[in-house]
């Protein structure tokens, strides 16, 4: 299982032109099977947080990596789950799944297994034949997962994943999620702009500041879950009424709101 | 996509050696007598006889007086196209029940290639100006027609709306809104038109005039002077991309003034 | 149910052909000379199908034309598509073909047709030539726009599922391209037809061109007519038919389900 780490990381974009820095000494440690949140406003360079990790960008300066190694280029140990689902319209529901797996070179007895028992995870079992357009978005996130689950990839990449989904498909998926990550932890790394979602989802908390942006502070929110038992609850709605949810929420709120404040003047 | 746009050196680079490439070939393959000058001359060959062709006649004129005779016919060709294409069009827009007629008659002839005019053209208006005039007219027509249409069929119905609200007329209504917000739509479709109208021009020529650059070629052909038949070409590439760049430079400086595009 | 669009359509069908009953049988208007009544039209169908004119039947000359229409086509879809597949892909390969395809764009595929002729002579290879040409064009840019126009995500995830080389070109960039390959196809097509007609009515020896060519030259207006239909027809059966192919290849595309 895999650990990410960012060692003292810049980001400049178009170096050549000028340059806009992006990105400035970040440095964060995920460990294995830990399920860390960055929040941010838009524009802090979160989701280069996360591309970085995929081996879409590469850093300016400073070491991303994974599991000890550090990133070079894009692979299938670094599973990404992507805001716009990015399924390949062309292939139904199993093709999108199983490609990985092709790539991968598995025989076609194992990939069917593994297939089947995504299928099975992500309640898609009779949506196999589908096109993704046949599927409401809720759904194309449901294979989009699969499709980064069945690798079996030593981290998640999940970038704002439910960013595209109406409000009641967010929390059925947040639900989801939740209940994935008991049912086959991973190590995960989940950008979002959505300060609840985080709370209820990770293990840590990371919020960054504006452009150019750092890391600002880590909320450990194991401790609370623990303490108040938040996983007791099977429904979203009532984890959010506690009173321990709406204090770590408004702390991190005000965390982020001093940020904007800080820079309209 | 793989990798980064390239800077302008790299791209420059990078055309020159496909361009090299290009004109190397062609050299070596004229040059050292692989193929025939007869049937492909070499570059150098082919400037020259274009720059003789300036000033000394062939098939009855010189390059030059066979382009303006070329272009004469393509410009009332273009010009008729435009005046019926776009009426009808923006009148097609406007009125169902001239949409409904006309549709079914242009849909039938649609698939026609507009060169096939050509016997009737000929038959009709002969092979001075009246039949290659028609003939780039079936060319460019079509784009005239359609776009007007998708103009004024599209627009955007609160604009139509606003002027009911205000009372305004039929003949106003189509004057002072339908055709200023198809007029973009109509750009668009005069440039392809241009485009296709340049292109039944050469067709016209090669079979029915007795002038024109076209006329030119096909002449050249029977006398197997390759390198005249390659100037024309050449030059016939050259007029039609001047008369491309002309249009987009009007197309782009109309949208912009409509705030269309930045 | 029959709509109103049609009813006018059907109308309007039946109104020329009255029309030209009119014009050129009762009031004799329109001189046979210059446009055939009906009956001339139809006994010049009947002279092609059966004793056949300019040395073959309709059915002779058409699929004459046909099959050098769907090898040009063929020969342009085979090396276009590629090509403009490869310069999308590769910004450097578009970089070193564009200023060649700058320089010949301009020139009309119909230019190419005394060209062709000197060096291919009156034969099939010499139309085979221009339509390739002037089908080759469209095929490009197309697949090029296509390439260039995949949405960043698709080609990401394809990375990120560690998809070797062969596999993303069929797999994930040829399909994601498809559409637009196929909008370039239909111009493809169009510009074949009036290749070939073209090629066919400067110079050919069989042909729905040059049937027209030869009834240009007799001065027999029903025949002419008689030809044109046949164009229409084949360039109407084949766009049709890449329609077809088109729904089937690209059955996942919400766009091209209507």
């Amino acid at each position: 299982m895999g650990s990410i780490r960012f060692d003292h990381v810049d980001k400049v974009f178009g170096p050549n032109t000028g340059g806009i820095k992006a990105l400035e000494d970040i440095n964060l440690k995920i460990g294995e099977k830990e399920f860390v949140a960055i929040v941010g406003p838009s524009g802090c360079g979160k989701t280069t947080c996360l591309r970085m990790v995929a081996g879409f960008d590469a850093p300016s300066a400073g070491v991303v990596s994974v599991s000890g190694k550090p990133v070079t280029a894009p692979g299938p140990d670094r599973a990404v789950v992507f805001q716009q689902f990015a399924l390949f319209p062309w292939k139904t529901v199993r093709e999108n799944i199983e490609l990985g797996l092709r790539n991968k070179n598995l025989p076609a007895g194992e990939r069917a297994d593994l297939v089947a028992n995504a299928l099975k995870l992500m309640n898609l079992e009779s949506h196999a034949a589908a096109f993704p357009h046949q599927l409401s978005g809720g759904m194309q996130q449901r294979v989009a997962i699969a499709r980064a689950y069945v690798l079996d990839p030593e981290v998640l990449l999940m970038d704002e994943p439910f960013g595209a989904l109406d409000a009641q498909t967010r929390v059925v998926m947040q639900e989801e999620l939740v209940r994935l990550a008991r049912v086959n932890p991973r190590t995960v790394l989940f950008i979002t702009h959505a300060v609840e979602e985080a709370v209820y989802l990770a293990d840590r908390v990371a919020i960054m500041t504006r452009r150019p942006g750092r890391i600002k502070e880590v909320l450990d929110i194991r401790a609370i879950r623990q303490a108040e038992n938040w996983d007791k609850h099977p429904r979203i709605e009532d984890v959010m009424d506690l009173e321990s949810f709406v204090h770590l929420r408004t702390q991190i709120w005000k965390s982020l709101r001093e940020e904007k404040g800080a820079n309209v003047i | 996509m793989n990798g980064a746009p390239l800077s302008f050196r790299e791209t420059v680079a990078w055309g020159t050696l496909g361009v090299v490439l290009f004109v190397g070939l062609w050299t070596l393959l004229t040059a050292s007598g692989i193929v025939p000058r007869q049937f492909l001359p070499t570059p150098l060959d082919v400037i020259q006889r274009m720059l003789h062709l300036m000033t000394s006649p062939f098939a009855g004129a010189t390059l030059p007086q066979h382009l303006a005779s070329s272009f004469q016919r393509y410009a009332v060709g273009v010009l008729l196209a435009a005046l019926v294409g776009v009426p009808l069009g923006l009148l097609m827009g406007w009125f169902r029940l001239l949409d409904d007629i006309v549709t079914p008659i242009f849909d039938g002839l649609r698939f026609i290639a507009p060169i096939a005019w050509v016997p009737f053209a000929a038959l009709w208006f002969g092979t001075g100006i009246g039949g290659p005039v028609m003939i780039i007219f079936a060319g460019a027509f079509p784009p005239c027609l359609i776009n007007a249409y998708r103009g004024a069929r599209f627009v955007e119905p609160r604009l139509i709306e606003a002027a009911r609200m205000l009372g305004t007329g039929n003949t106003r209504t189509i004057l002072e809104i339908l055709l200023p917000a198809a007029t973009p739509s109509i750009v668009s479709g005069l440039r392809v038109s241009a485009g296709l109208g340049w292109q039944s021009l050469v067709g016209a020529e090669l079979i029915v005039a007795a002038a024109g650059v076209g006329f030119m070629m096909v002449q050249a052909q029977a006398n197997v002077a390759t390198p005249t038949v390659m100037a024309g070409m050449i030059a016939i590439g050259i007029v039609g991309m001047i008369i491309d760049v002309l249009l987009r430079q009007g197309e782009g400086w109309l949208r912009r003034r409509r705030g269309l595009e930045a | 149910m029959l709509g109103r669009r049609t009813w006018i359509g059907l109308a309007t069908v039946l109104a020329i052909v009255v029309t030209w009953f009119l014009l050129t049988t009762i009031t004799g208007m329109v001189s046979g000379g210059r446009f055939p009544s009906p009956a001339e039209f139809w006994a010049s169908f009947r002279q092609i199908t059966g004793r056949g004119y300019a040395g073959g039947d309709l059915l002779q000359h058409a699929l004459h034309s046909l099959k050098l229409v769907v090898m040009g086509f063929a020969v342009a879809i085979a090396t276009g598509v590629p090509l403009g597949l490869w310069m999308g892909w590769s910004r450097k390969v578009e970089a070193a073909i564009n200023p060649v395809f700058l320089v010949i764009r301009p020139i009309p595929p119909l230019a190419w047709i005394p060209l062709a002729i000197l060096w291919l002579g009156l034969g099939d290879a010499a139309k085979i030539m221009v339509i390739w040409f002037s089908a080759f064009v469209p095929s490009v840019i197309n697949s090029f726009t296509g390439v260039r126009t995949i949405d960043r995500p698709i080609l990401e995830a394809a990375r990120m599922l560690g998809t070797p080389r062969l596999r993303m070109v069929t797999e994930v960039i040829a399909p994601a391209a498809a559409p637009m390959i196929f909008t370039g196809l239909r111009l493809s097509l169009q510009a074949s037809w009036t290749t070939l007609v073209a090629a066919e009515l400067v110079g050919a020896l069989v042909g729905v061109g040059f049937v027209l060519n030869m009834a240009q030259q007799d001065l027999y207006p029903g025949m002419i007519l008689v030809g044109m239909v046949t164009v229409g027809v084949l360039g109407w059966g084949t766009t049709k038919l890449l329609a077809m192919a088109e729904q089937r290849a690209l059955a996942w595309n919400v766009a091209a389900r209507d």
